[in-house]
């Protein structure tokens, strides 16, 4: 049995596929003279164009149009004949197929590295993946395409980063297990995002898996067990049939609208991570996007993702979500995350720090980037929201309108279609933010409240710190006056308010909410049907019963104690 | 040969989509395409040359056509960059 982190809940069973890194070295490689190592370039351009021309298809409805285009695209550089020119003289000079191929890539990769152009500077990352790809071909190195594993595949890798899970069909993959990572890494949140159960951390995974191997993976407890035998693979699948039978109960939830037992209407909405995950957010019910977490187009790379990409992504979630909205957050990062090309230094204190909209309002020709793809993305359906992060102060909302405005008369002299009543609403998780949002809601079109960090902060606890992590409690007296103050003030100045951290998610906690007069519920795609189904079950009067005996009580001990007693499903 | 000066009107210039497009449009008509642009001589069938060159919205370029059909490639070839390179 394996042990790791169990970061995605669930029972999966399948075979095992191994996700390995192959090496590209070709310096045993010998050329068997020109026109056979013409022939052999030949023969990988060909496989390649097929392959990714296929793959471009594939993915153009399931993942995105510039996704799609993008391997179009590689399609046509490998196609270039002055390129492949190129490469033949040098096969003429002498070279393997693989060192034509490997410098005259290189050649094009530094020439666009150099360019000042953002678009053009992308085509060296381009260019990169073809010269993989196609030494991957020559070289005759099997790599397993993600997107093509079979049904019912245990992915196994190192790490699974964000452009290796571009084209994964979560309906062919049972479990996902990671030898580095825990609850919070890429992996993670996609597997979460997606219903998959994952086990995450385990030390060695790759050594002691193989390919087509049999196995039970547990979400939840953070097991594996490899080659089951009869009686366990029964034991489990018995269990995972139980837990899909359930999901299926709350399909019934799926089309219906969120309404407390007196027929008031919420709006029960995602929060996302990924362009990938706006899709299973929609399958799953959601009204809306309540948090779209931008982070992801800037990590895992080594320049700033450019207003075009940026668009692109933005726009690709406000057309899945057409009709509904979509609030997205600006960046919301700080010197933890290792983002190089952000020059944020090491701090002391990163979450006291540097970071989110502080950040963002320093260095603004990086926030006006974001800012314009924000207001060109919506222009098509009208249906994005700005969301900025770590909120102390309403000079923060102001500055940003006025960036705004700046960055609407730029797009204007471009002649470039924009989002003009695109509205800007804000994060409320720091105490600053919680304890003058009266303040704030003149300026701020909503609130969202983002209870991870607000608890943290008012709970004055590091909730990565083992030692005080039991401190971290959203059920705190403390937290849940800031959370009911915050809706009261939302409430008074006319503004939706919505929560979208973990806690909007707790069952026991949502007769609070309601009752708090909480407009928009949050919560990861897997809770959407179980939180719409426990809102269906109170009554306005006895929501409000648990409220003045909730906020009677002394400890979070005792509050979780009276929470969990009184919780419905 | 043939040539013609014409201005490229696209937002983002020759990128990646446009240069595509140019290059479909000109290769079936056999002849040679050079772009002349800032001084220097493009291959007008190579889109890592189209692109590398960063030709920007409202660049003036020259399109030269040289060999068989260069009238019909010419006139082909201008009439898509003034009609915006399919955006």
């Amino acid at each position: 049995m394996l042990h790791g982190v169990g970061a995605s809940r669930g029972i999966g069973i399948g075979k095992i596929v191994c996700i390995k890194e192959q090496s590209l070295d070709y310096s045993h490689v010998v050329s068997q003279g020109s026109e056979q190592e013409k022939k052999r370039l030949q023969e990988a351009v060909e496989t390649f164009c097929e392959v990714t021309q296929k793959m471009a298809d594939d993915i153009r409805e399931r993942v995105g149009q510039k996704e799609s285009e993008i391997l179009s695209g590689q399609v046509m550089m490998l196609n270039d004949p002055f390129m492949l020119g190129q490469m033949q003289d040098m096969i003429h000079s002498g070279s393997c197929a693989e060192a034509a191929l490997d410098s005259v890539c290189q050649m094009y990769i530094e020439m666009f590295s150099n360019v000042e152009d953002e678009l053009m500077k992308q085509r060296a990352t381009d260019i990169r993946d073809i010269r993989t790809r196609m030494l991957r071909l020559l070289l005759g190195v099997e790599t397993v395409k993600i997107s093509e594993v079979p049904k019912g595949t245990i992915l196994a890798a190192r790490d699974l980063t964000p452009s290796m899970t571009v084209g994964l069909k979560p309906e062919n993959v049972s479990a996902i297990l990671t030898e580095i990572g825990g609850k919070t890494s890429h992996s993670a949140i996609l597997a979460r995002a997606l219903s998959i159960p994952a086990v995450l951390g385990i030390p060695g995974l790759l050594e002691q898996v193989q390919d087509e191997q049999t196995a039970v993976v547990d979400g939840e407890k953070g097991e594996v067990i490899l080659s089951p035998d009869a009686d366990t693979l029964y034991r489990y699948t018995k269990q995972q049939e139980e837990q899909l039978r359930q999901k299926a109960t709350l399909s019934v939830y799926r089309d219906k609208p969120t309404v407390d037992a007196d027929g008031t209407a919420y709006q029960l909405y995602a929060n996302i991570g990924s362009v990938m995950e706006a899709q299973s957010a929609l399958e799953n019910g959601a009204e809306g996007i309540g948090l779209f977490r931008t982070e992801f187009l800037f990590m895992d790379r080594p320049a700033m993702p450019t207003e075009e990409e940026q668009y692109e992504a933005y726009r690709a979630v406000s057309h899945v979500m057409q009709g509904k909205e979509v609030i997205i957050r600006t960046l919301d990062v700080g010197g933890d995350k290792e983002i190089p090309y952000l020059k944020m230094k090491t701090e002391q204190n990163p979450f006291l720090g540097w970071r989110a909209i502080r950040y963002c309002l320093e260095e603004t020709e990086l926030f006006c980037i974001q800012l314009r793809a924000l207001l060109r993305a919506g222009a098509e359906h009208r249906n994005i929201k700005i969301m900025l992060p770590m909120v102390t102060g309403v000079e923060e909302i102001r500055r940003t309108k006025e960036l705004i405005s700046q960055c609407k008369q730029e797009l204007k002299e471009r002649g470039v279609a924009y989002e003009d009543q695109i509205e800007v609403g804000v994060m409320i998780e720091t105490p600053a933010a919680a304890l003058t949002a009266d303040l704030l809601a003149k300026e701020a079109a909503f609130f969202s409240i983002g209870t991870n960090d607000l608890t943290q902060y008012t709970m004055a606890v590091d909730r990565g710190n083992a030692k005080v992590e039991n401190l971290y409690k959203t059920m705190h007296p403390a937290v849940l006056r800031s959370i009911r103050s915050v809706i009261h003030a939302a409430r008074e100045a006319g503004i939706p308010v919505g929560m979208c951290g973990e806690a909007a998610a707790d069952p026991a906690l949502i007769p609070l909410l309601l009752s708090f007069g909480l407009n928009e519920l949050s919560v990861n795609s897997a809770s959407i049907l179980r939180t719409r189904k426990i809102v269906s079950l109170w009554k306005h009067e006895e929501a409000e019963q648990v409220e003045q005996a909730a906020m009677a009580l002394d400890t979070a001990q005792e509050v979780e104690a009276y929470m969990a007693s009184v919780r419905r499903a | 040969m043939v040539s013609a000066k014409v201005t490229v009107i696209n937002p983002m210039g020759l990128h990646m989509r446009p240069a595509q497009l140019f290059i479909k449009e000109v290769t079936p008509f056999g002849c040679d395409v050079t772009i002349r642009f800032n001084g220097k001589d493009i291959n007008g069938k190579s889109i890592m040359n189209l692109m590398a060159a960063c030709i920007k919205q409202g660049s003036e370029i020259e399109i030269q056509c040289s060999g068989e059909n260069e009238q019909e490639c010419l006139k082909a070839a201008v009439a898509l960059v003034e009609a915006g390179l399919g955006e």
